[in-house]
């Protein structure tokens, strides 16, 4: 194995680990503010990626194809959109459940969920089959012996990553962030105090929503395509990252999002029929991790009534 | 006076009635399954269409004997969908024949249920050889040529080329399977090296794992067997690894979505289809301007002409030994020197047509051109690592 | 009001139900152009608000209530009047048996959810190892079929009690992540193992009881039934079995502890009851349900293959039995046949089947949580004249 591969699996899985780690940091937002998991979040990254895919038609019918500023403009119109739609989910779905069994919410996420990919499916136009997305970053790439560099990997990596510091510092150093966590910890007392906690919920629900429609741009521009259901198996790899990491616990979440992408490359290039049994061994790990360790590698809130 | 005009009256009403039966004719089904959603929807749209075409047209003509009438079903490249719908047809009494088939795997499932329900199926693009030689069932028929022969000539042609050696990608469904086990059989005897074969899954979306470790064996070409949406993805994403390989495929990937999908990276794929390109057919052009007057949406694809011959074949032997289904059985084990838009059809033992023409294509500005006229085969364009 | 004195209400409504809804049956089944399919569902629709008003549902559903057997034996016999009517139409009969291991499956998901509150999202899983288990078995084994049918219920639920012991100490959640990541992976898994037929699928025997080849047309004298009605005998058989034993399973002390365990685990904990255990057991036995109407079904159709079992599938599964109302058993049946066959008969919701039926159980989750035929609260009275409840 030459130190070229090496590097190559390791940009890869580095990829991958930034995506699922976007994801997973959605989740368990949701479940640190409002204790549900929301299983809708997976597609919320595949109508984040449509959106954007729909502004770069559109911005290309109008004549503006300059492909740095179309970026730029497509993955900030998708964020905000996704981010305004997530609010609005929470509004009608998430919030009114509150005290309904927790299960309840699950399901009806779930379901959702299937409404969201079902929708891009049939009324999207030709929304069954996978479509081409832009290479909208410049592809220029430096080899030295078996590892490509690309531009272009190597700047999503660095954009995600700081995506994911940006929400790090909103979290630990705005009022915003400390409102979310005053939430996370005791809903009750954080509205004595004067949280508005249906207003800290929206929020907390754009933020996360908006993350996926970011990683969700990134993975178009990663893998050139989109389809309607890839946010299905994101979504699963993006919630048992979460748990990996213990819920509620950012630095978790990003912890158990590269956690997943390791062992996926791992399992891809150790085992034969690669790339079938990859997920079924990530999974696997990761169920005999959480079996393990029921609350997370990085320790999960507490949020056991008795 | 009088006289005259009653008896013309009678003899008008007569006559009248005399073509009544003439007017009023019988209706029959038949039906038409393929891939009308998923990756492969646009061929299978396309043959829809054009056996929709062939009924059309059919309808139109005095002479017929018969109302056709279509039924659509979808079998979604999927093999329980397609079992499901091909129950359906071949339950349905009142369908006489169908024309059935894109996705070889859909039919290698579906075969068991025409013969179960006694129903006579031509098939129009699946070409697994199984479909027809792993059984014997007289209820099937194949007007498109197999895999054997495109995988034959591919193997001659691409050696001929001067390439040394292949790494193998192909999906693990039946199609693909036979696919890698035929083109590497040929391979191998006409001298070339494969280093390496990988199988996926249909809806594998990651191939870095395959690819990395062909880019360390150094392949000449990166062959794939497998249907046009993988094709895509392994396309671009050999292009992200900086793989510089040629890249060649089989009739699988010869559809416009391809194309669409790969962009500028298509440029230069080689690929295999049986059957000459529909301007070369004896019908062709024929076909293609009826295909235009009608005005569907939709292009025919690379299928379109075969399910149209299928269609009309149906049609002709109703016409001939009229609407049952043992009688339709029975005439098409004897057609011989059929003349359809696609060329002569004879039908073997097995029901397959035995049809030899396979198109060598090339991707060229966007478009699959015959080899032959490409600029390739002239010298003026320069395929990889030539 | 002394609820002891109760009289037992009166068979004849629910007869009359039943009577209606056999006719009802024969003309849905039996129509072809999409407009009378849309008339009769409108009409059902209308009729069955405007008797929902008129109290007419109440009385029926006492008048069932109260006639517990007479009842079933009533419906059984419907479900073979309708059955005999079609008999030499194999479609249909198709459909009548494809509803019946629907909902066989879906009684087992039910005994998961409704009785106990495991989410189970892998139901089409299993339902899948149970058609492998046929198909490999038949095609490689001489082993008798029945034998076959009770083994592919076994590997099921073996296979169910693997994958939730890691997870049976951890909260909900946590099993439905299991089941999911099963779910999702179960096809994929399929798709790369050659043994098990990879994408293609593979072919599973036809039953074969007793001698008695079941792909064979039945005739009797000059009665030439087409060769669905075998299959629909014995998959109605091992329905009436389950529901049988369901029922008793609900009625008994087994039934009180997993209500207990659903309704409040922490209490039932304190109480000395042990919840995992009640959990493996509610899912051993739910999947036990789905791997035997799996391995009927992949006798019944002949061909399976990997995608026959998705992630999707299995959701529909959930959506029935929610839509039929937690733990309520008629409840099942009355939602699988809605869930199945109106998108079969009424092809325009076919495409939608998916995102319809989705938004449906969103929609009952948010106004209706209990269902169209709500479990009714468990009764410890018995009526005048003792019936068994």
């Amino acid at each position: 194995m030459d130190i070229g591969l090496i590097a190559q699996h390791t940009v890869n899985g580095l990829m991958l680990g930034l995506i699922y780690s976007l994801v997973a940091v959605g989740f368990t937002l949701f479940f640190g503010v409002l204790n549900v998991i929301k299983f809708s979040h997976g597609d919320m990254l595949t109508w984040g990626v449509f959106t954007a895919f729909s502004v770069y038609l559109g911005l290309a019918l109008v004549g503006l194809t300059s492909p740095s500023f179309t970026l730029v403009v497509v993955a900030l119109i998708a964020m905000a959109a996704i981010g305004f739609l997530g609010a609005v989910i929470a509004k009608v779905l998430i919030i009114p459940l509150k005290g309904a069994p927790p299960l309840n919410t699950l399901l009806i996420t779930l379901m959702l969920g299937t409404v969201l990919r079902e929708s891009i499916r049939l009324f999207y136009p030709d929304g069954a089959n996978p479509k081409h997305f832009p290479a909208l970053l410049p592809d220029w790439s430096h080899s030295w012996g078996h590892f490509t560099l690309r531009f272009d990997n190597t700047a999503m990596l660095i954009v995600g990553i700081l995506m994911i510091i940006l929400v790090q510092i909103i979290i630990k150093r705005t009022k915003l962030g400390m409102a979310i966590r005053a939430v996370s910890q005791d809903e009750e007392t954080a509205r004595i105090m004067g949280i508005n906690f249906n207003m800290v919920v929206y929020v907390t629900f754009a933020i996360g929503s908006g993350l996926a429609a970011f990683a969700g741009v990134i993975y178009g521009l990663y893998y050139n395509e989109l389809s309607f259901n890839m946010g299905l198996l994101l979504g699963a790899i993006g919630f048992s990252a979460a748990a990996v990491g213990g819920f509620g616990n950012i630095y978790g979440a990003i912890v158990g999002g590269f956690l997943f992408a390791l062992l996926q490359t791992v399992g891809a290039a150790a085992l034969p029929f690669a790339s079938a049994y990859k997920d079924v061994f990530a999974f696997g790990v990761v169920i005999v991790l959480i079996a393990i360790k029921p609350t997370g590698l990085l320790g999960e809130k507490e949020t056991e009534r008795v | 006076m009088k006289l005259n005009r009653s008896i013309s009256f009678i003899l008008g009403l007569f006559l009248m009635l005399a073509s009544g039966p003439v007017m009023a004719k019988d209706t029959v089904e038949v039906a038409f399954i393929g891939p009308l959603t998923g990756g492969v929807s646009a061929i299978g749209v396309g043959g829809r269409n054009s056996a929709d075409l062939a009924v059309k047209l059919r309808n139109a003509d005095p002479k017929a004997k018969y109302h056709y009438e279509l039924m659509v079903l979808d079998d979604e490249c999927k093999p329980n969908a397609g079992v499901q719908v091909a129950t359906k047809a071949a339950a349905n009494k009142k369908i006489i024949a169908a024309v059935a088939q894109y996705c070889s795997v859909v039919a290698l499932a579906s075969v068991d249920v025409y013969h179960k329900f006694g129903l006579p199926v031509v098939v129009w693009g699946a070409v697994h050889p199984d479909i027809t030689y792993g059984n014997k069932y007289k209820e099937i028929h194949r007007i498109n040529g197999t895999m054997i022969n495109q995988n034959e000539i591919a193997a001659k042609f691409i050696t001929g080329l001067g390439y040394k050696t292949w790494v193998n990608l192909y999906d693990t469904t039946d199609y693909g399977k036979g696919m890698n086990e035929y083109f590497s059989k040929y391979l191998t005897e006409n001298g070339g090296k494969i280093l390496g074969s990988f199988g996926v899954t249909s809806d594998q979306q990651d191939f870095t794992a395959e690819l990395t470790q062909a880019k360390k064996l150094n392949p000449d070409v990166i062959w794939f067997g497998g249907l046009t949406p993988l094709g895509v993805r392994i396309r671009l994403q050999m292009e992200k690894l900086g793989l510089t390989s040629q890249f060649q495929s089989c009739s699988g990937i010869i559809s416009d979505a391809f194309i669409t999908g790969s962009g500028d990276l298509a440029e230069g794929t080689i690929a295999f289809r049986e059957g000459e390109p529909v301007e070369n057919l004896p019908g062709g052009i024929w076909f293609l301007k009826e295909y235009n007057k009608v005005g569907y949406k939709e292009a025919p694809d690379a299928f379109g002409p075969f399910a149209f011959a299928a269609m009309n074949l149906i049609l002709d032997v109703i016409e001939e030994v009229g609407p049952n289904r043992k009688a339709v059985v029975k005439r098409m084990e004897n057609i011989k020197g059929y003349e359809a838009i696609v060329g002569s059809v004879t039908f073997d033992e097995h029901g397959q047509n035995t049809s030899p023409a396979i198109t060598k294509y090339v991707v060229q500005d966007g478009k699959w051109v015959p080899w032959k006229n490409s600029e390739y085969a002239s010298g003026k364009r320069k395929l990889k690592r030539r | 009001m002394s609820e002891s004195s109760r009289k037992r209400s009166s068979f004849l409504p629910s007869l009359l139900a039943v009577l209606a809804g056999v006719v009802y049956m024969v003309f849905f089944l039996a129509g072809e152009s999409q407009m009378v399919i849309f008339g009769l569902l409108l009409g059902a629709g209308l009729v069955v608000t405007a008797f929902k008003y008129l109290r007419v549902l109440d009385v029926v559903g006492e008048s069932a209530k109260d006639n517990q057997r007479a009842f079933s034996i009533a419906v059984v016999m419907g479900v073979l009047a309708v059955s005999l009517y079609f008999y030499d139409d194999p479609f249909v009969l198709f459909l009548v048996g494809t509803v019946l291991v629907y909902v066989l499956t879906c009684l087992g998901l039910n005994i998961q959810f409704g009785f106990v509150g495991v989410l189970n999202f892998a139901g089409a899983s299993f339902f899948g190892v149970g058609c492998y288990t046929a198909a490999v078995l038949t095609k490689n084994t001489a082993v008798p079929h029945l034998v076959i049918i009770f083994l592919g219920g076994l590997m099921a639920a073996l296979l169910g009690f693997l994958i939730l012991i890691p997870v049976l100490k951890t909260r909900g959640h946590y099993a439905a992540l299991v089941t999911i990541a099963f779910a999702l992976l179960f096809k994929t898994f399929l798709e790369v193992n050659d043994t098990l037929g990879g994408p293609q699928g593979l072919k599973c025997g036809a039953l074969n009881l007793f001698g008695w080849d079941f792909n064979r047309d039945i005739v009797i004298g000059s009665f030439e039934g087409c060769f669905y009605l075998g299959y629909i005998a014995v998959i109605l058989l091992l329905l009436i079995l389950g529901f049988i034993m369901a029922r008793r399973m609900e009625d008994s002390w087994v039934g009180l502890n997993m209500d207990a365990v659903r309704l409040d685990e922490t209490v039932s904990a304190c109480f000395g009851q042990s919840i995992p255990r009640w959990k493996i057991t509610a899912f051993t036995i739910g999947n036990f349900y789905c791997g035997v109407a799996g391995a009927f079904y992949a006798m019944m159709l002949g061909y399976i293959a990997p995608t026959n079992f998705t992630f999707g599938d299995s959701l529909i599964l959930l959506s029935i039995v929610i839509l039929g109302g937690l733990g309520s058993m008629w409840g099942t049946v009355v939602a699988t046949i809605i869930v199945i066959l109106i998108p079969e008969k009424f092809q325009v919701l076919q495409e939608y089947r998916f995102l319809l039926f989705s938004a449906l159980v969103i929609a009952i989750l948010l106004f209706r949580p209990q269902g169209l035929l709500p479990r009714p609260l468990r009764s410890y009275i018995t009526l005048k004249s003792s019936s068994n409840r």
